[in-house]
């Protein structure tokens, strides 16, 4: 079945940056997707587009067979709690507890009147705490969120990305900004959620050699525009040079 | 099952439509400020230069119809002139042609209303080296200058008191401005209110009615409030309230647009309400900036308090205000050294919170 569908979508920036220029790809349930190309082609924007944190300019995104380009307010929301999302920067709240950070990812599953005063029940807890233990840093759970490590950050992310029993589960470039033995790991947890729960993962990625071991499925962008759908192992050196240019060179990270 | 023909838009039109509607904004604007630059130019070379420097009249001739015809020839000049595009606003709002003409205009007419400018704030401050030296001023400032340094320790007590007082209706005014503050700054906050039509109205209407009590000084509104409540303490504590709010609801206001937006599109990526995202994402990231200007506006608060007295705060403005009327020096001399310690003292300790903070 298609968990996602994406036809012919279009990004135009304010200041217009034509951003996605036609996109049409589908994603299959369980699939490990990963969308690779330069910094610029567009790759950020298709995963914001994907789950509506930006608008857009046209064409559509369907999500478990429903159009969901143009629902507004409380389906949106909805729609919104089934699609977790990662970010380079790991995007916590600072000053707050691991915990608060993790459960704060099942907040569009809560009252707002529980969430603000943080009457949540027991069983909220023992959630936050397995979703910290699939990530392994259940140690943490009361240090504040930027006393840790850059991949421990990004795991408590993941950790409050799965609060949300995510069907589909967007990372973009989660491990960009991390050495290369910490992007390893952290990838294995993408894995082992991908394999364990089945869900499905786009991940926007820089290492070729990450997207070898991960990958089920790669789509490269090159200025806003799909150049290359297919296996990871079908990228050859041909290929390489067409996505990043005649320069680029491949750089291996284990 | 696709195909909303709505859709179907050509992205290169797309943008082309948008630059066009922006340039047409860009060009209202410029016509606008030309009538202006020409409208003033023609008002300071009339009434400042002509009239004031070269006829040195006492009395300026002054006729709301003379005003509506220079008006009037100011909004055909400056939209001529815009429409040339060669004009200095249209270059200001980057619309103009790029040639010769408009880089000459530019130049000289900026020069012109920058000199203009000079000379009519010269001509209307009457600038004047003779008085600042004049041997009645220099005796003046020595007779205050003195008393200064043997100030009258009788009235020690009672300008404590007053001094007192004025630390109160400061520190009154600063607390009870929190809760509206706070409450003002979200919904005045760009980022938070801008997605929406309806708080988007709420959000302009706002602005504007706190940008205009901001603009009135809290001295303004003091002898504004003493005529509403009547001469004394409250009168100055609610004018300062007053400008507290409007200060610090902007100042709050603007940390919220400033924060960092990756935790808020985290949260809001999660499917979580307006509320929860200001609740979680927003406000740990300016507890501390609040704080901090909280803090500071006491320290301000206090100096304002004690201008404030002047006009019937209350406090130990009054006082100065009373004993210079009778020109008792000495009486002040010890009053303007309980201001000037007390304003150091709460400068100091203001600055160690706010440092220890953060
Ligand atoms: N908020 C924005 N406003 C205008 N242009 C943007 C914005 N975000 C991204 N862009 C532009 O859109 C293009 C694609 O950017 P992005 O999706 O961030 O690429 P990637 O993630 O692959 O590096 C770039 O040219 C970028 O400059
Ligand atoms: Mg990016």
């Amino acid at each position: 079945m298609m968990i996602l569908k994406v036809k012919n979508l279009h990004k135009i920036y304010k200041n217009g940056t034509h951003a996605l220029k036609g996109i049409t790809f589908d994603v299959k349930e369980g699939e490990f997707l990963v969308i690779i190309g330069l910094s610029g082609s567009g790759k950020s924007t298709l995963l914001r587009c994907i789950n509506r944190l930006i608008e857009p300019t046209a064409g559509s995104v369907y999500f478990l067979d429903k159009d969901i380009t143009h629902v507004k307010g409380e389906e949106l929301r909805k729609v919104k709690t089934q699609i977790g999302m990662v970010f380079q920067q790991f995007n916590l709240i600072n000053r707050r507890s691991v915990l608060t950070n993790v459960i704060s990812g099942k907040l569009g599953q809560l009252g707002t009147f529980s969430s603000v005063f943080e009457k949540f029940p027991q069983s909220l807890y023992d959630e936050a705490y397995k979703s910290l233990e699939t990530v392994g840093i259940k140690e943490k759970v009361d240090e504040r969120a930027d006393s840790l490590s850059g991949g421990q950050q990004q795991r408590v992310a993941i950790a409050r990305s799965l609060m949300q029993n995510p069907k589909l589960l967007l990372a973009d470039e989660p491990v960009a900004s991390l050495d290369p033995a910490t992007s390893n790991s952290v990838m294995q947890y993408f894995e082992k959620i991908n394999k364990d729960f089945g869900t499905t993962v786009i991940c926007n990625l820089h290492f070729l050699s990450l997207v070898r071991k991960y990958a089920t499925r790669v789509i490269a962008l090159k200025a806003g525009e799909i150049i290359y759908q297919g296996l990871p192992s079908e990228i050859n050196e041909t290929w390489f040079k067409t996505i990043y240019g005649e320069e680029a060179e491949e750089v291996e990270i284990r | 099952m696709i195909s909303n023909p709505e859709l179907e838009l050509h992205p290169a039109k797309i943008i082309q439509l948008n630059k066009q509607r922006e340039d047409k904004i860009k060009f209202f604007k410029a016509v606008l400020l030309d009538i202006f630059f020409v409208f003033y130019s023609i008002l300071v070379l009339q009434r400042a230069i002509y009239y004031k420097f070269i006829l040195q009249l006492k009395d300026i001739p002054f006729s709301w119809g003379e005003i509506g015809v220079i008006f009037i020839f100011s909004v055909m000049l400056g939209t001529i002139w815009a429409f040339t595009k060669t004009s200095l606003s249209c270059k200001l709002f980057g619309v103009a042609k790029e040639n010769k003409t408009t880089k000459w205009t530019v130049e000289i007419f900026g020069w012109f209303l920058f000199n203009i400018t000079f000379i009519a704030g010269w001509i209307i401050t009457r600038l004047s080296i003779v008085d600042l030296f004049s041997s009645e001023g220099i005796r003046g400032a020595e007779r205050i200058f003195g008393s200064l340094f043997r100030p009258e320790m009788g009235i020690f007590d009672d300008s404590l008191f007053a001094m007192i007082e004025t630390i109160y209706i400061a520190l009154l005014a600063t607390l009870i401005s929190i809760p509206p503050t706070l409450l003002l700054s979200f919904v005045t906050a760009r980022n938070l209110m801008k997605d929406n039509k309806f708080t988007f109205a709420i959000y302009y209407v706002l602005r504007i009615i706190l940008n205009f009590v901001r603009s009135i000084e809290p001295l303004i509104w003091a002898i504004i409030f003493s005529v509403w409540v009547g001469i004394g303490p409250f009168a100055g504590m609610t004018a300062l309230l007053v400008h507290t709010i409007a200060s610090n609801a902007k100042l709050y206001s603007e940390a919220i647009e400033n924060i960092e937006t990756g935790p808020v599109e985290a949260i809001s990526a999660t499917g979580a309400n307006k509320i929860q995202i200001v609740w979680y994402a927003v406000v740990p990231q300016i507890v501390l900036p609040f704080l901090s200007f909280t803090i500071y506006r006491w320290d301000i608060n206090v100096r304002m308090a004690t201008i404030i007295g002047l006009v019937g705060g209350g406090g130990i403005g009054t006082m100065l205000m009373q004993y210079q009327g009778l020109a008792r020096w000495h009486e002040v001399g010890l009053i303007v050294l309980m201001v000037a310690f007390v304003v150091w003292v709460m400068d100091y300790i203001s600055a160690k919170i706010r440092e220890a903070i953060y």
